[in-house]
C-alpha cells in the first residue's frame, strides 16, 4: 500500500464508525457510551483528514489553493493507480 | 442535501480483470435487490415516515446504500478494465459489451434494465419497515450467491463487507418497527395507517 492508502484507510476506518455509531444512535438516541463515542472518533478524525487533505488534496470540495483546483485532481475513488 | 465524499465506504483495489464476475456482480448495481434500488426505496419512502426515528433512520441508511451503489460500480469497472475482444468474447462479456462497452450501467445479471418497479414506497410506516428488512435479507443473499463464485481475494473482501452491512440494515429496521408499534394501540396495530391516520398514536401519559 502506499502511504496515501494507508492514510485514506485510516480515515475511513474512523468514518465508518461514525456511519455505524450513528446509524445505531438513530435508534438509540439516548445512549450516552455510544455518545460519547462519537465526539470521540470525530475528534480523532478531524486530524488525520486535515493531514491527508494536506498532502493529496481535498476529500470535499473546496477551493483553497489560489493556483489550482485540486478537487478534480486524480485518483477518484473508483480509480486503480494506472489511471494516474 | 447531499456532499459527496471523494472516498470509498470501503477500499476497492482489484488487480485481476475477470469479466464473468462483473457480469453477476453487475446485478447489485441495478437488479432487483440492488443497492440502486436500496437507495431509492429508503430515500422515498422517508418522506411520510411519522417518527423521528424513522425519519434518521431511512436517510441515513438511505444515504449509506449510494456508499454501496459507488462501491459496486467501482468493483465492476475495475474487473472489466483494459479487456481485449478476445478476452470478452470468451468470458461472454460480449453480450453486455455491445450494448454499453465497458460502461457501468444498471441492470440485473440477466441483462434486465433498472426498473422503478423494483421497489416500493407505500405510504403506511409498517409497511414499508416490513419491505425495508425483507430487502436487506434478499440483499444479504444475493451478496452471498456472489460469494459462491468469488475466489478472488480482491473482490471477496468488499463483497464480504457489503453482506455484513445488510445485516446491521436489517437490525436497525427491526429496531425501527419496534420504535413504531410501542407507540401504537398494541390491542390492533394494523387497524390504522400510522402515516395517515394521526390519531392512532397513543396519548402521551
Amino acid at each position: 500500500m502506499t502511504q496515501r492508502e494507508i492514510m485514506l484507510k485510516k480515515i475511513g476506518t474512523y468514518k465508518f464508525a461514525l456511519k455505524d455509531l450513528q446509524l445505531y444512535l438513530d435508534t438509540h438516541p439516548k445512549d450516552e457510551y455510544a455518545l460519547r463515542k462519537y465526539d470521540e472518533y470525530k475528534e480523532i478524525l478531524k486530524p488525520l483528514v486535515k493531514e491527508f487533505e494536506s498532502r493529496f488534496g481535498p476529500l470535499t470540495v473546496k477551493a483553497d489553493n489560489v493556483n489550482k483546483f485540486l478537487w478534480i485532481k486524480n485518483p477518484w475513488p473508483w480509480d486503480t493507480e494506472e489511471d494516474d | 442535501m447531499f456532499v459527496y465524499e471523494k472516498q470509498l465506504q470501503y477500499p476497492v483495489k482489484i488487480k485481476r480483470t475477470n469479466p464473468q464476475l462483473a457480469k453477476i456482480i453487475i446485478s447489485q448495481y441495478g437488479g432487483p435487490d440492488g443497492e440502486l434500488g436500496a437507495s431509492l426505496r429508503y430515500l422515498s419512502q422517508r418522506f411520510t415516515m411519522p417518527v423521528p426515528e424513522l425519519k434518521a433512520t431511512l436517510t441515513d441508511i438511505g444515504t449509506e446504500e449510494l456508499n454501496h451503489l459507488e462501491m459496486i460500480g467501482a468493483i465492476v469497472y475495475q474487473l472489466t478494465k483494459n479487456l481485449t475482444e478476445e478476452e470478452i468474447k470468451k468470458n461472454g462479456f460480449d453480450a453486455y459489451f455491445v450494448d454499453h462497452t465497458t460502461g457501468i450501467y444498471p441492470s440485473s445479471a440477466a441483462g434486465v434494465p433498472f426498473t422503478a418497479a423494483y421497489i416500493q414506497s407505500k405510504g403506511d410506516p409498517i409497511t414499508d419497515l416490513h419491505e425495508d428488512m425483507a430487502a436487506e435479507q434478499k440483499a444479504r443473499t444475493t451478496y452471498d450467491n456472489i460469494l459462491r463464485f468469488c475466489d478472488d481475494p480482491d473482490v471477496k473482501d468488499p463483497i464480504r463487507f457489503l453482506r455484513e452491512r445488510e445485516i446491521v440494515h436489517y437490525q436497525r429496521f427491526g429496531e425501527n418497527l419496534r420504535i413504531l408499534t410501542d407507540k401504537l394501540d398494541s390491542r390492533n396495530y394494523y387497524q390504522f395507517n400510522p402515516s395517515f391516520d394521526k390519531k392512532c398514536f397513543k396519548k402521551r401519559t
